[in-house]
């Protein structure tokens, strides 16, 4: 792994461990997706590569376009610090599903207050 | 590969063992340049070598028939499938490479017939009716396996092999179709069907390996998931989907012997000869020599084009 950015005693960040020849291909299916990293290919160009990568995976499924990147220019976070991603804290206040309680409150509160209106 | 290759005994962290194994045993998957025990490191090369080398082996005797089609549809859907399969040589010495083996090295070992590749692959394949059997059986009990190992512990495999048998799915309703016009066809049509279907019959049983023995090693295997399923629960999961096929056709399966157990819910087959599996295996199959001397000679008629490539992109 060695070469990554070391915090602590712990890394947490890697370039990946990958010849130069092998390049990341990412697929668009449709215009409005985001590009998804599909696999690989090795090819000794960019050009090659996207050639390579329509024949490998753009055979039959939609595709609108490719990305091939370097593999070996991906920096990643590593696997050892994916303690990094989990909430220290209670982070229920970012989903709108915590609010439910809350516009239940308001809805039998509004029920409450139109009773008369209903009978 | 050879067993004097095997790591001795694994000079593995025991501290980073028992972290790798409590993962593994909570369904973690692990990805390419993470830790993993050299035993493991070892077991997942050779399977996935050994797949990959099946896949680009595995082109060659339907690519007989692709000159051969009877019709343009046949030759197309041939074509297309007989590209899937080097497609998925490609994508597995990819994931091959990630635990730490050149492309070039293993395919070095293949072409000098230093490597393995599956039984079925070292036979011929004499009519038509071979290609309908290799697509429905032959990528059929490979799906058994393959789909099994989409559950393997080795995460750039696992998602390979969702690609894999996504494609292994149209190789078999395309068989199917292929087998179908057969089966219904002229007397002299379902005769070639059931000839191939004869002489496919033995590798078929063979593909799944022996029985397991109950060893140390094979339950190191299942508990680090780099096998998932018992080659005897895969060759019945095989029996079970496969032999109502060649019943429905009214077509013969070609062992007396066969029989559904209602109680133990499996088939008893004949115990075929293990012997052939493993003369097979070792690369003296009645094809192997042929077409291993064939995947050697594309290799260097092809060299041009590797080199052409490199010079196009250093210039």
């Amino acid at each position: 792994m060695g070469g990554g950015v070391t915090v602590g005693a712990e890394v947490w960040e890697r370039r990946l461990d990958t010849p130069r020849d092998v390049w990341a291909v990412f697929l668009q299916a449709r215009t409005r997706d985001p590009h998804v990293h599909v696999g690989d290919v090795h090819a000794p160009d960019a050009e090659m590569a996207l050639v390579l990568a329509k024949e490998n995976y753009a055979r039959r499924d939609p595709c609108v376009t490719l990305w091939v990147v370097r593999a070996a220019e991906i920096h990643t976070t590593t696997q050892d610090a994916a303690e990094m991603f989990e909430p220290a804290i209670d982070k229920s206040y970012r989903f709108g599903g915590s609010y439910r309680r809350q516009q239940q409150v308001y809805r039998s509160a509004w029920r409450l207050s139109h009773r008369d209106e209903d009978q | 590969m050879d067993q004097a290759l095997r790591p001795q005994e694994p000079q593995d962290d025991p501290e980073q063992l028992a972290r790798f194994e409590q993962r593994i045993q909570s369904g973690d998957q692990i990805e390419a340049g993470e830790w993993m025990p050299e035993a493991y490191r070892f077991e997942a090369i050779r399977l996935i070598q050994m797949h990959a080398n099946s896949e680009i082996m595995g082109a060659l005797p339907e690519r007989e028939w692709i000159p051969r089609a009877p019709t343009l549809a046949r030759k197309l859907a041939l074509t297309a499938k007989v590209q899937d399969e080097v497609g998925h040589a490609m994508l597995l010495y990819r994931v091959a490479e990630t635990l730490g083996r050149s492309r070039e090295e293993m395919f070095a070992e293949l072409v000098e017939g230093r490597a393995r590749f599956h039984n079925v692959f070292h036979y011929p394949a004499e009519t038509w009716a071979d290609v309908a059997i290799i697509q429905v059986f032959v990528d059929g009990a490979a799906m058994q396996t393959q789909g099994a190992l989409r559950s393997c512990s080795y995460a750039p495999y696992a998602r390979v092999l969702k690609r894999i048998c996504y494609e292994e799915d149209f190789h078999i309703q395309l068989g199917l179709d292929v087998w179908r016009s057969l089966a219904e066809g002229t007397p002299r049509q379902r005769a070639m069907l059931q000839d191939a279907l004869n002489r496919w019959w033995t590798p078929l049983i063979h593909f799944f390996g022996m029985p397991d023995k109950v060893s140390p090693h094979t339950e190191r295997m299942l508990a680090w998931r780099i096998k998932v399923k018992s080659n005897e629960e895969l060759r019945q999961q095989f029996l079970r989907r496969f032999v109502p096929i060649i019943l429905e056709y009214g077509l013969v399966v070609p062992d007396p012997g066969l029989r559904w157990v209602e109680g133990e819910q499996r088939y008893v087959y004949t115990e075929p000869d293990w012997e052939e599996l493993k003369r097979v295996g070792r690369n003296n199959g009645p094809k192997s020599a042929e077409r291993l001397a064939l995947r050697l000679a594309f290799y260097r008629q092809h060299a041009w084009v590797r080199e052409a490539m490199t010079q196009w992109a250093a210039a």
